[in-house]
């Protein structure tokens, strides 16, 4: 362990050092510097492996305690790394279901479809016919996706988690971003890792999904096949697409882009304001566009959660945009537990104000991403404490923005928030608890109206 | 209860329908919807909420008519929501058991070897 340890302090220290140029020995101005600094932890990151790419990635997504240049870095990272040998992963498998993935399936493919920093992908097809969770059943030859934990890959991050974690308690106080607490954000970072590692999980979200969207046949998922999935195995139905990163080919074969681009943002609202769980990984890669004008998700490795009560809140938030009210923005978050003090309030209103009227491009359409990222930014100016879970929310309602203007650039999210946001506002009026608060006040207002 | 709410609502818009002019007006103004439309703060939102109810009253209106005619109207034909959830927990349920069997398939072959 404690050579693991000099091995992860050499090569920290090495990148560091490595960027001294760049950084004109610590006399450039501070973004160049901050930048080099990013850029060489972001390689290191890539050279200590698994743990560290994961790490990195979660560092993406909390534009709320690290700085722009940290963040834009860390959302480079490749977690792309040589494909192991088939042999290994054949291993894993035959430990796993105690036979040769000949005699699970009735084809096996060792050549990877691809290979990440925790699984390999390969292709295969279905020996006998399988009835899924939710779904038509899939016949014997349907072609499968084995998604396979790699061998050494658990053990690897939970030990370097280990030694991270004693490295960071023992320098302490370093400051690695604004506000942040590294212990802490290890500490969530090993639970986050750590529902990733179990494929089940990923498995079982996927079938949520495919239930939550029953009554959408634009939005697929692919089905899960649990007589062939284990803790590191996890099978299930190959989608045939394109990615977003390849969609002019889409657009060629006839693909409505537009429609999908309107469906794909409405469907990822309806996960955060009407359902509380959503895809928190989502990025050009994990969504196909399908012959038939489908939208599929895939790879539910990271999901987010909300409470009822958050759910709420956040659509308040929503909103707020939408309808370009800073004082619903203000007292939503405080809700959400973003804790502006009593001092703070009218130069954060002000800012606020400032950037809901900003997010206008030329063309006339909202930009969320300007004003998501930009609120964080502003809470960050004013040392206020955002709370977990808030900024990835953030992060992710402004890629799904990004990804939709992939499809079809001329789209406006926020607009296509608007029925969401109200209808379920509109639907809350009738809640009991809200009923209760609120009666009150309405009736005096009605009072007042009928005696005026 | 929560959708009762909304048609609650357009139970009131409909026999309202033509005496309010200016819950009319606020609906037309919640049609407009876009970016111009959306930049009244708290007043643009109940105009938004307005013409959402609008549109719930035009279903209760072909709901009325349709019921009228002897058909089952689309509030009818719904599946009931804890219905469909009790399938998928039985669904899901279903799949941890084969995934279960599974689980045992390989510990017997394992053991076999």
């Amino acid at each position: 362990m404690a050579s693991r340890e000099s091995v992860i302090v050499r090569v920290v220290l090495k990148r560091l050092v490595a960027a001294l140029p760049a950084a004109g020995f610590g006399l450039a101005p501070a973004t160049r510097r901050r930048a080099a600094w990013a850029r060489a932890l972001r390689r290191a990151f890539e050279e200590l492996g698994p743990a560290f790419i994961k790490l990195g990635q979660l560092i993406s997504v909390r534009p709320d305690e690290f700085s722009d240049e940290f963040v834009a870095e860390m959302r480079s990272m490749q977690d792309a790394v040589p494909a192991l040998p088939a042999e290994a992963i054949r291993r894993v498998i035959a430990a796993e279901f105690g036979a040769a993935p000949e005699e699970l399936f009735a084809s096996f493919d060792n050549e990877p479809l691809a290979s990440a920093s925790i699984a390999q992908v390969h292709r295969a097809t279905l020996a006998m016919p399988y009835r899924p969770v939710w779904g038509d059943t899939l016949p014997a030859g349907a072609d499968v996706v084995v998604k396979v934990v790699r061998p050494g890959a658990a053990e690897s991050i939970r030990g370097d988690i280990v030694v991270a974690r004693r490295l960071l308690t023992r320098i302490g106080a370093t400051r690695v971003g604004r506000r942040v607490d590294p212990v802490a954000l290890l500490d969530e970072f090993g639970t986050t890792v750590e529902r990733e590692l179990d494929l089940r999980t990923e498995g079982r979200y996927a079938d949520r999904f495919l239930y939550d969207f029953r009554d959408d046949p634009k939005v697929v998922a692919p089905r899960i096949v649990w007589s062939r999935s284990t803790a590191k195995v996890l099978t299930m139905e190959f989608m045939r697409g394109w990615r977003l990163t390849d969609i002019e080919a889409a657009k060629a074969a006839g693909v409505d882009t537009f429609a999908l681009a309107v469906h794909g943002a409405t469907a990822f609202m309806r996960q955060v304001f009407v359902y509380g769980r959503y895809h928190a990984d989502l990025h050009p890669a994990n969504l196909f566009v399908t012959p038939d004008n489908t939208i599929a998700y895939l790879d539910f490795g990271i999901v987010g959660y909300l409470t009822p009560e958050e759910r709420m809140n956040i659509t308040q938030v929503m909103a707020a945009l939408v309808y370009r009210d800073p004082d619903r923005a203000l007292t939503y978050s405080a809700k959400l537990g973003v804790d502006v003090p009593a001092d703070r309030i009218e130069p954060v209103r002000a800012g606020l104000g400032e950037l809901l009227d900003g997010t206008t491009r030329a063309d006339g359409t909202r930009d969320f991403a300007h004003f998501g990222l930009g609120f964080l930014k502003l809470l960050g100016e004013h040392g206020i404490k955002i709370p977990s879970g808030y900024g990835l929310l953030i992060k992710s309602l402004a890629t799904v923005e990004g990804v939709a203007r992939a499809l079809y650039p001329e789209i406006d999210i926020v607009k296509t928030a608007q029925p969401f946001t109200t209808r379920i506002l509109g639907r809350a009026m009738g809640d009991p608890a809200r009923l209760n608060e609120r009666m009150p006040l309405a009736v005096r207002a009605a009072l007042r109206e009928l005696v005026a | 209860m929560t959708d009762d709410v909304m048609r609650f609502f357009a139970a009131w818009m409909l026999t309202h329908e033509a005496a309010d002019e200016g819950l009319k007006a606020a609906v037309l103004r919640g049609e407009q919807g876009g970016a111009e439309g959306m930049t009244g703060g708290p007043d643009a939102f109940v105009d938004g909420l307005a013409a959402m109810v609008a549109e719930e009253k035009e279903n209760l209106k072909r709901d009325l008519e349709a019921r009228a005619r002897g058909e089952e109207v689309s509030i009818e034909k719904q599946s009931d929501p804890a219905l469909e959830d009790v399938r998928f927990e039985v669904a899901e349920l279903r799949g941890r058991m084969d995934n279960i069997e599974a689980l045992l398939e390989s510990l017997v072959r394992k053991l076999g070897q």
